[in-house]
């Protein structure tokens, strides 16, 4: 099982000092989170997208790919990535490059996002949310599979003979995850692609993540990927630590009471019993989180949101020490108890590359020189299957790629 | 015997309230009608007062507290609805808009309404067909054509010639047909049911 933090990049103002971080302070205190988090042995980190303030992470594959260069175990993802108003082509083509920069420790998580705006300035319609995000991902789903695409949708314009480049790292796309609140079709696009799902978890009371999760299971053996035990999950999670308890409700109620997502509404005593949202001591968070499995099962990935609402760096990176040294340690041996044998880890690019080739020497594809229109011949690589002499002349200008029917999944 | 659900909001603010007031005598005529018919009626009568905060989170955060959430349910898999809001400055009382707006947009579709208001004059009567009739249409409810107006007068002598107790019998009437007739509560839907499988999503690729 894989523990992580993830990050909205909010810029907040510190409510018990007023002090609000500029962008560059607050991109730098991200980075060192980051690279701290894999200091204190967590597994994973993802980042937020927004294109408006007071956010700054307009950019993920750029930041997520200096911190796979200051890193080297740390699993890089994202949270989320906005699968409505970026082009799928141009997410084939980042997180690919990522996968490679970061040696496969990339992976991403797919939203539709919750900021309005964001689809007219993309030039979206935002009621088409959910027909954009199911034909987007369609599209970036064979871009990372078939090396030649030709497509056609609503929603973009068509291709012909697109190769996405470059190809993912050891012909193994970036594992994906699906997040989705309470949208049961996002569910059953994981299960039907055989892909994770990541329920947000926090803000929301736990009755919505059950009931998501068990969709998203129940559909995830009905599409034949496996048993609905080992579809792959995974939580978000909202902590705030001291030693002790009372400590912890003191220091973080400033910041509870005045956050933007949550601040002014219930009292962090309401948020707390009616979402996951923990303050108080590590083991009370330990206790807290392994009762997450009670309601959704034995899971692949658990991330908290510990840096938001405002709270120093300094503060941030004593959480940090407390997961690393407290918390995780303890999850990972209890959560290992009582686990199913055939419920799998959390996918890596390692586990991937092993599941696709076993012992066999993965894919290196390598281009052909470069004939200008890439596919007269067939396969734009070396190992592509090459066409009959001849074939070009009697083919369509555009080769094979253009004759071919429905691409195989 | 057949059963059928009635769920009354009264956003009436003082206690004790003439909203509340009129709520129950419109439940009572409509009880009385539909029992006469064989009907047997399952009431459940709610003050938005009680749930002011839980509104108020519910707007802010996105999600119901519990004992909202257990109202909202109520609605949502009622065989009819009456609703009696107090006009305050020409319109609904702004606690029963926002208690309309943390209402699942399809949660009332084919609902049958009745509609009452509370005010100090008769003057205000028509804000039942301008203000709030129009929240019901816009949610495929049915509100039944008549709506039920309280001026204080009302509750001594007020109109002569059509009572209050006549105008509530009307629209008891008007809702009690309706009522009868739905089966709504039986075929309630479920917000995390899956209705369209990936392969109609795809438009059909999948073959579903």
């Amino acid at each position: 099982m894989q523990f992580g933090i993830f990050t909205v990049s909010d810029i907040t103002q510190d409510p018990t000092t007023g002090r609000t971080p500029s962008e560059a302070e607050r991109i730098q205190s991200t980075l060192t989170i980051a690279k701290h988090a894999e200091e204190v042995g967590l597994d994973v980190f993802a980042l937020g997208e927004h294109h408006n303030p007071p956010f700054w992470s307009s950019s993920p594959t750029t930041t997520l790919a200096y911190i796979a260069g200051q890193t080297s175990t740390l699993q890089l993802s994202t949270a989320t990535t906005l699968i409505t108003t970026n082009d799928p082509v141009k997410l084939a083509e980042d997180y690919a490059m990522l996968q490679h920069v970061s040696g496969g420790r990339a992976d991403l998580m797919l939203g539709r996002g919750n900021t309005g705006p964001v689809y007219p300035w993309f030039g979206k319609d935002i009621r088409q949310g959910l027909p954009i995000a199911i034909e987007s991902y369609e599209l970036l789903h064979r871009l990372w599979r078939e090396d030649v695409v030709d497509w056609e949708g609503k929603f973009r314009t068509p291709l012909q003979g697109f190769t996405a480049t470059p190809r993912p790292l050891d012909g193994v796309p970036p594992f994906v995850w699906h997040g989705s609140i309470r949208t049961p079709e996002v569910a059953e696009q994981a299960a039907f692609y055989g892909d994770g799902f990541f329920a947000n978890h926090i803000f929301w009371p736990a009755s919505h993540t059950q009931r998501m999760i068990a969709l998203y299971r129940q559909r995830y053996e009905h599409h034949g990927h496996g048993t609905a035990a080992q579809a792959i999950v995974g939580l978000g999670g909202q902590v705030f630590m001291r030693k002790n308890s009372q400590d912890a409700v003191n220091e973080f109620r400033p910041y509870f009471d005045n956050a933007p997502v949550y601040g002014h509404g219930p009292s962090m005593e309401e948020f707390t019993q009616q979402t996951p949202l923990t303050v108080g001591s590590p083991q009370e968070v330990i206790d807290r989180t392994l009762g997450f499995r009670d309601y959704v099962g034995d899971y692949q990935r658990q991330l908290w949101l510990i840096d938001h609402a405002g709270l120093p760096l300094k503060t941030v990176l004593e959480q940090l020490d407390l997961l690393g040294e407290e918390v995780v340690p303890v999850l990972r041996r209890e959560f290992a108890k009582d686990r199913p044998a055939d419920v799998p880890d959390a996918p890596t690019h390692a586990r991937l590359v092993q599941a696709k080739y076993g012992d066999a020497a993965p894919r290196q594809a390598t281009p052909n020189a470069n004939r200008g229109d890439n596919l007269t011949l067939g396969s734009p690589y070396q190992d592509g299957t090459t066409a009959p002499v001849g074939a070009a002349s009697t083919g369509s200008a555009f080769g094979p790629a253009a004759t071919r029917t429905a691409g195989a999944r | 015997m057949t059963t059928r659900k009635i769920v009354v909001i009264s956003a009436g603010l003082s206690t004790p309230s003439s909203s509340r007031q009129l709520a129950d005598r419109l439940l009572a005529d409509s009880a009385n009608l539909l029992q006469e018919r064989g009907v047997e009626v399952e009431a459940k009568v709610f003050e938005l007062r009680d749930l002011a905060h839980d509104i108020t989170n519910h707007l802010l955060m996105g999600f119901a507290p519990p004992k909202l959430e257990e109202v909202l349910d109520a609605v949502a898999s009622a065989d009819g609805l009456i609703v009696v809001t107090p006009i305050f400055t020409t319109s609904y009382a702004g606690l029963f808009k926002s208690f309309i707006d943390v209402i699942d947009p399809q949660a009332l579709t084919d609902l049958p309404v009745l509609i009452g208001a509370t005010g100090g004059t008769p003057r205000h009567s028509l804000a039942i067909d301008y203000a709030i009739r129009p929240l019901f249409t816009y949610l495929h409810a049915i509100p039944v054509t008549t709506g039920v107006f309280a001026a204080t007068s009302d509750w001594g002598g007020g109109d002569g010639v059509r009572s209050l107790p006549d105008r509530i019998f009307r629209g008891a009437t008007e809702f009690a047909d309706l009522v009868e007739r739905t089966d709504r509560s039986e075929m309630v839907s479920d917000p995390f049911a899956l209705d369209r499988p990936m392969g109609h999503l795809l438009g059909g690729l999948a073959g579903e």
